[in-house]
């Protein structure tokens, strides 16, 4: 799941050196907490979320795939 | 169908960027171009690029209504301006499935065109994505008897149908 959220983040910021993504599995699943250079939180987001949902929705269909669930956080 | 040799280098960092994101996301799939939504302008000039995600069991993919292809597509194109200057509309497309979700969408409007003409009263359609609402619209561009406005607001905006002439009493 990591490797996912990892190249688009690092895509589409200004600092990819400063993008850090940390993987816990738990009962519940997979949770993926995303860290940004501060600057670049907004092009992680987008507008009203709109990228970051883009983001969950292709990694539910790669957790659908691996009958698992997946949640991002982004910190 | 070639892409002119000038958005060729476009239209392979697209091909990459998307097979890259298939692979993470493990997808085995194929990318080709796709001739239904590659448009060149009169003097040779790519003005939207097309690609088709081509495999089995993709229907995941495409999702309730097209929304994760969306996702992808919107994905693909901001890493697209991230890396090139160039702003060339990227269309993604799931096994033909938005072709033909237009293809039924022409054959509506035409349909509802020919009804709000007869009835002489406007119709409103259910709402629909950006993309659909401008199939509608290009589709009745030219239509003699009727026009089309979009009103709402976010994911309820929908296209409303309107004879041309409306009779006096």
């Amino acid at each position: 799941m990591k490797d996912l959220v990892e190249y688009i983040a690092k895509s589409i910021v200004n600092e990819p050196d400063a993008v850090n993504i940390e993987e816990e599995t738990n009962d519940e699943g997979i949770t993926l907490k995303l860290t940004v250079a501060d600057d670049d939180k907004g092009r992680i987001i987008g507008k009203q979320g709109q990228i970051a949902q883009a983001m969950r929705t292709l990694l539910r269909v790669k957790a659908a795939k691996a009958q698992t669930r997946v949640r991002l956080e982004i910190m | 169908m070639e892409i002119p040799e000038e958005q060729s280098e476009i239209y392979e960092t697209a091909k990459g960027i998307l097979e890259k994101l298939l692979e993470l996301m493990d997808l085995p799939a194929t990318v080709t171009l796709s001739e239904e939504f590659t448009s060149i302008d009169e003097e040779g000039n790519t003005t939207s690029i097309g690609l088709n995600i081509e495999g089995e069991d993709l229907g995941i993919l495409i999702g309730r209504r097209g929304q994760t292809m969306v996702s992808l597509q919107h994905i693909v194109r901001l890493i697209m301006t991230h890396h090139t200057e160039e702003r060339l509309p990227i269309v993604l497309d799931v096994e033909g499935y938005k072709q033909r979700r237009c293809d039924g969408l022409r054959v509506l409007a035409m349909r509802l065109a020919e009804q709000v003409n007869t009835r002489k009263m406007p119709f409103a359609m259910e709402p629909m994505t950006p993309f659909e609402r401008r199939v509608i619209h290009l589709a009745l561009a030219d239509h003699p008897d009727v026009m089309t406005e979009s009103t709402g607001v976010g994911d309820s905006r929908k296209v409303v149908i309107t004879p041309k002439k409306i009779p006096h009493y």
